[in-house]
């Protein structure tokens, strides 16, 4: 088992519900076998520094997975063919930070 | 003996060309104790080594030591493709 951070950018028309449901699914592709999420952060609808897919916005997420390869290689490709997802960026860690960034949404 | 002086004087003084000797920091601004931490998300720090039209700052002129300069350059396109960074400024 590894440490991965996941982010991922999703559309900003999402209403809340369908939020939640994107979340669920991912939740449950991650958390099987063993893996699970480790700490969830929300940077909330942030002004994209160039047009993606023809979206200038988006909602950012960003995920702390503890798990495997093949876990992380089913997230992606699920990730690569829905289109409520615009982006996405996962990267091997060696720990987890406890503080949040500086990027979560003050509100 | 009076030209060699003059030499010596433009060479260490306030010339446009050369080193001058004030405000200059020699030690790297990331290494060492207090510095800061690199990451992709620490999105004030990545901007001060990146120029206006978005493009990474040599290390020449930021001073920053070589393997921090690698991992900077690593982090700056880590949040370029996450859209928290351009890739082309103006």
């Amino acid at each position: 088992m590894a440490l991965y951070e996941h982010t991922f950018i999703a559309t900003p028309e999402l209403s809340a519900n369908e939020l939640d449901s994107l979340n669920e699914k991912i939740a449950s592709i991650l958390e099987k076998n063993g893996s699970k999420i480790i700490k969830k952060e929300d940077w909330g609808i942030r002004t994209l520094a160039y047009p993606i897919k023809k979206n200038t916005k988006g909602n950012y997420n960003n995920l702390y997975i503890d798990g495997n390869n093949k876990i992380i290689k089913e997230l992606e490709q699920f990730e690569r063919y829905d289109e409520r997802i615009i982006k996405f960026l996962s990267i091997k860690i060696k720990k987890v930070p406890e503080e949040n960034s500086e990027l979560v949404k003050n509100s | 003996m009076k030209r060699k002086k003059d030499k010596k004087k433009s060479k260490s003084g306030n010339s446009l060309f050369g080193k001058s000797n004030t405000g200059y920091n020699k030690t790297c601004p990331l290494s060492g104790k207090n510095a800061p931490e690199i990451n992709y998300k620490n999105l004030k720090l990545l901007k001060k080594y990146v120029s206006e039209t978005a493009k990474i700052l040599p290390s020449r002129i930021t001073n920053v030591s070589l393997g921090k300069q690698k991992k900077l350059a690593l982090e700056i396109k880590k949040a370029r493709a996450l859209a928290l960074l351009p890739y082309v400024g103006n």
